[in-house]
């Protein structure tokens, strides 16, 4: 057997997250035998995923394993089989990327938490579950995969259980996770009660052609569980405590990976087993979900003062952009959905880290209690600031790229449809983009700027090792906003064919010619969709002109003694170089927290108090919320589909 | 190779950059100054106070408060200042249009790089740690807001109404060499009824993008000591008073070449009947369209900004946003639906 064969990578790469997590439960009581374990074990994964770019992003291949070889025998495919096509390893390079860099980060951020060993095993399982849910090829283990990242995510809130709230997170966490997981069992049972396989690939022939009730319902219980993996929309009150809760690491694996294997396993049921993403009613629900997460999620944002909870409502914010760009059903629109399900996990990880190394230094995230950091904390400000200037969509950097292709992804639909439903999507992606600037920058003067209150006068800089972990990710995030073309022509671009091409998909599973043979002239046609760009960014060139423009007005700027600044350079602070309080003494008076935009929310009192309310916290009411959802969902999907 | 970064250093630089901004923005301040001083039948500074006011400025030292957060307190200023010129550069000037820059940003880009400036006079605001600073960072950003939505509906009836007329197989454009020529081949875009509602929208949103009264609630001089700029002195305080009169020409010259385009001067064929051809007739023709931007701009000025200035007291902030979503939202969806109907 030839392991250096691409065709066994992707089962090395989850294995060896699985793997990874056992010898850590052997040999985890060592410091340095378990953080070299995870090490190896994740940037090995990586490693693999992008030596996995060349075969199936830029050659087009698509990779089918058969464990055990169990090849279908009689047109039936018996066995457990992993299949790799690029919408499946672009997920993948997503998560083996943030889960690198969440593993970096820990080694220094959680090194004073007791249970190490402990955390990395379960660490370890979430990332081997999410990594086996994009990568299978079948069913029932996408579910089984679930319920291991379900159950590994839950421990992890919880992880931390002194902290207030942790164990009520995980609480409510595990409740509707577990409706979730139901539901996508069930959804799997009636599935195979139809079909008799539980390939995906041979699901994509069958399920198409037995339209009725229980396709519907199966469509619905499917569409909900995987809903409770991205935290959709009503979902959305169970991320913000869980990432309240979690150590940082986590909340980067919580946003970055978890809702990346629901949104994953939207495309997957939509696009390929039930083929229904042509129907406008669908494109409708779709689209129609991802704008109330977009809209609902921001406005639940600007109202938290506390800095994780803010990131979590914004992290479902961001996921309503992917969501409603791949409802589209476009090729412009999918593949802009890619881009920014990329970009949130780069900036969301990002955010999500410096979020963790203000409570490293602090021992708080409540926007009430900090202020004044960025004296402090230099480098974690720069980092902050690059992080929120992408998720805002402040132009060059990657959240503007991707969020500008939604806009034109939806207003090109809304031409082309003639539906001016569609342009008022797109008002509110833009808008919801100014609404997140809002919040950042609540956050930058919360946090980073303003005052330092005396609790946070002990802060330093963090480690370099957590520094080093976010400044990858800043990295990235400058650098695929920069270079939008080359993002689209390798990742996502062949990424959004694949969304497509479904015949190719099956046949490359089952052998050259089954789909057409098994489904006949219903088969799907390879869309020849091509994308199309109205609007020009050149961000390079922008960057450029910038940079010149800025040394330029610099050096008259320094000619003209602009740099003939007078510091406070004595011990005390002289008078001049003090605050200016109307000639009152000076006082500590931080202007900051949960009610910095007073003017927006006054005129959305009412908006925000009917949230108020329905945001009880009580585990019920959400359990409630998820029956509700699934009930309509069930409604809607007997109706349409 | 070397001409061509030669070119574009000048574009940047002189024209239609650095310097042409410097001087037209001040020029514009100057005149809207005395504009409002007349209508309040008040003499008014002369018409050049704004460049002395700069120059006066840059001469004065500039003082660090202890608790700011020094870098961002010096950097913010020309991050912003260097950002508007260089979406001015974006902007055509009638037929003038560079053509290396044509293709860099769109509609939509503008949008978010007309956030970069705000940004960052906020960052540098909020680096001093000032109360004053605190809540004027906060009515800025809720300014900001108020604009955005008006703003975006304008922009999207522009673009769906151009994307039609010009038969792009999308339906829709967002080039703003685009939205000029196809004005420049058919009348501006002021003549359909359909746009004039978004055109009123556009024209109310200038005071509230560049932060003039009575939307100034973010630099409330008598009752927040000008906000996020209490803390500065000297030159970092000028190039603030200079973007700010920076982006008055930006907006003004953003509204007038996307519903006041058309040919401009034509004075493109007057020139050619004198008998000027070739390189001559080019600049002449420039020299002339710049002129009738001016013009244009300071038109656009003295109703826009400087008469709503001179009648009005200044809002509260949450009058302001009100206003923008309600009042101004309205008339842009108004011309949304109306462009959409096909009328």
């Amino acid at each position: 057997m030839n392991f250096l064969n691409p065709q066994h990578f992707p089962i090395f790469a989850i294995m060896l997250y699985f793997l990874g997590a056992f010898l850590i439960v052997l040999f985890g009581k060592n410091r340095a035998a378990r953080n070299c374990i995870a090490f190896l074990a994740t940037g090995l994964a990586l490693t693999l995923m992008i030596l996995l770019v060349k075969p199936i992003m830029i050659d087009g291949g698509i990779i089918a394993y058969w464990m055990g070889s169990r090849v279908p025998a009689g047109g039936y495919a018996i066995g457990i089989a992993l299949e790799v096509d690029a919408l499946g390893l672009f997920f993948g390079l997503l998560i083996a990327t943030a889960v690198f860099v969440s593993c970096l980060y820990s080694f220094s951020y959680m090194s004073e938490d007791d249970n190490e060993p402990q955390y990395y095993t379960l660490f370890l399982m979430l990332c081997g579950g999410v990594m086996g849910l994009v990568l299978s090829g079948d069913l029932f283990n996408m579910f089984i995969m679930v319920e291991i990242l379900t159950f590994a995510a839950v421990a992890l809130t919880a992880f931390r259980n002194r902290v207030t709230g942790a164990l009520e997170a995980a609480f409510k966490y595990l409740v509707v996770g577990c409706i979730g997981s139901t539901c996508i069992l069930a959804g799997t049972i009636i599935l195979y009660q139809q079909a008799h396989t539980l390939n995906l690939a041979q699901l994509a022939t069958i399920i198409p052609l037995c339209k009725g009730t229980n396709v519907s319902i199966a469509f619905a219980l499917l569409f909900i569980g995987f809903c409770t993996k991205a935290f959709i929309v009503p979902f959305h009150p169970l991320a913000a405590d869980a990432h309240g809760a979690a150590p940082a690491p986590v909340s980067v694996l919580i946003s970055g990976v978890l809702t990346k294997s629901g949104i994953y396993g939207i495309i997957r049921l939509a696009y390929f087993l039930f083929q229904t993403m042509n129907l406008g009613t669908m494109q409708f629900w779709l689209v129609f979900l991802g704008s109330v997460s977009m809209f609902v999620c921001v406005t639940m944002a600007l109202a938290q003062h506390d800095f994780k909870r803010l990131l979590a409502f914004h992290s479902i914010s961001q996921i309503g952009y992917v969501l409603t760009a791949i409802g589209l059903a476009t090729a412009l629109g999918a593949s802009a959905g890619l881009y920014h399900a990329m970009n949130h996990t780069l900036f969301k990880g990002l955010l999500f880290l410096t979020a963790g190394a203000v409570l490293h230094e602090t021992g708080t995230t409540d926007l009430g209690k900090l202020g004044g950091l960025s004296k402090k904390m230099p480098h974690t400000t720069v980092l902050f600031l690059i992080g929120a200037a992408s998720i805002s969509g402040i132009p060059p950097f990657n959240g503007f790229a991707s969020k500008w292709l939604i806009y034109q992804a939806a207003y090109e639909k809304a031409a082309e449809t003639g539906n001016i439903g569609f342009a008022f999507v797109t008002i509110v992606a833009l808008v919801t983009s100014t609404l997140t600037l809002a919040s950042f920058v609540k956050v930058t003067q919360s946090v980073f700027f303003g005052q330092l209150p005396k609790e946070c006068e002990n802060a330093k800089e963090v480690s370099f090792g957590m520094r080093f972990a976010m400044g990858i990710l800043a990295v990235l995030c400058t650098v695929t906003g920069l270079f939008p073309n080359l993002v689209q022509t390798y990742l996502t671009g062949p990424a959004a064919k694949t969304l497509f091409h479904v015949t190719r998909y099956i046949n490359a599973m089952l052998g050259e010619g089954y789909a057409e043979s098994a489904m006949g002239a219903s088969a799907p046609e390879a869309a020849t969709r091509t994308i199309e760009i109205v609007g020009v960014w050149n961000p390079v060139n922008w960057l450029a002109l910038l940079m010149i423009a800025l040394l330029a007005i610099c050096i008259v700027a320094i000619a003209s003694k602009y740099d003939a600044v007078r510091e406070n350079k004595s011990e005390k602070v002289e008078a001049k170089y003090s605050l200016f309080y109307g000639g009152e003494d000076t006082v500590f008076s931080q202007v900051g927290g949960g009610d910095l935009f007073w003017g927006f929310k006054h005129n959305w009192r009412h908006y925000f108090s009917f949230m108020h309310d329905l945001h009880s916290g009580i585990v019920n009411d959400y359990s409630l919320w998820a029956v509700i959802a699934l009930a309509l969902a069930m409604v809607y999907a007997l109706i349409v589909l | 190779m070397i001409l061509d970064a030669l070119k574009t250093l000048i574009y940047v630089l002189i024209f239609p950059g650095f310097l042409f901004c410097f001087l037209t923005g001040l020029l514009l301040a100057g005149i809207d100054r005395k504009l409002v001083a007349r209508m309040q039948k008040r003499v008014g500074p002369p018409i050049l106070q704004p460049f002395y006011d700069f120059f006066k400025l840059c001469g004065k030292q500039t003082i660090v408060p202890a608790a700011a957060n020094k870098t961002v307190f010096l950097v913010a200023p020309l991050l912003g200042l260097a950002a508007l010129v260089v979406l001015q550069l974006f902007i055509p000037v009638f037929q003038f249009q560079i053509p290396a820059f044509a293709n860099v940003a769109d509609l939509i880009v503008i949008l978010y790089l007309l956030l970069i400036p705000a940004v960052s006079i906020i960052l540098g605001g909020a680096s001093t740690g000032s109360p004053y600073a605190g809540i004027g960072l906060s009515r800025e950003m809720v300014t900001v807001l108020a604009c955005e939505l008006p703003l975006v509906l304008v922009l999207l009836s522009v673009g769906r109404s151009v994307g039609v007329a010009i038969g792009a197989k999308e339906g829709i454009t967002f080039s703003l060499s685009t939205i000029v020529r196809y004005q420049l081949e058919s009348g501006s875009l002021i003549c359909k009824a359909s746009l004039i509602p978004a055109a009123i929208a556009f024209l109310l949103v200038i005071p509230g993008e560049t932060g003039n009264h009575p939307f100034d609630a973010a630099e409330a001089e008598t009752e927040i000591c000008e906000g996020m700029l209490a803390e500065y002195s000297g030159a970092p305080l000028g190039v603030y008073k200079l973007s700010h009169a920076i982006k008055m020409l930006t907006m003004t010259s953003l509204f007038v070449m996307l519903f006041f385009g058309g040919i401009g001067t034509g004075i493109g064929n007057l020139v050619a009947l004198i008998g000027l051809t070739g390189g001559a007739a080019a600049a002449v023709t420039m020299l002339l369209d710049v002129l009738v931007l001016f013009v244009l701009c300071v038109i656009v000025t003295a109703v826009g900004i400087s008469f709503v200035h001179a009648v009005t007291a200044r809002l509260k902030i949450e009058q302001i946003f009100k206003y923008y979503w309600t009042v101004v939202s309205a008339l842009a969806l108004l011309s949304l639906v109306l462009v959409w109907y096909g009328l």
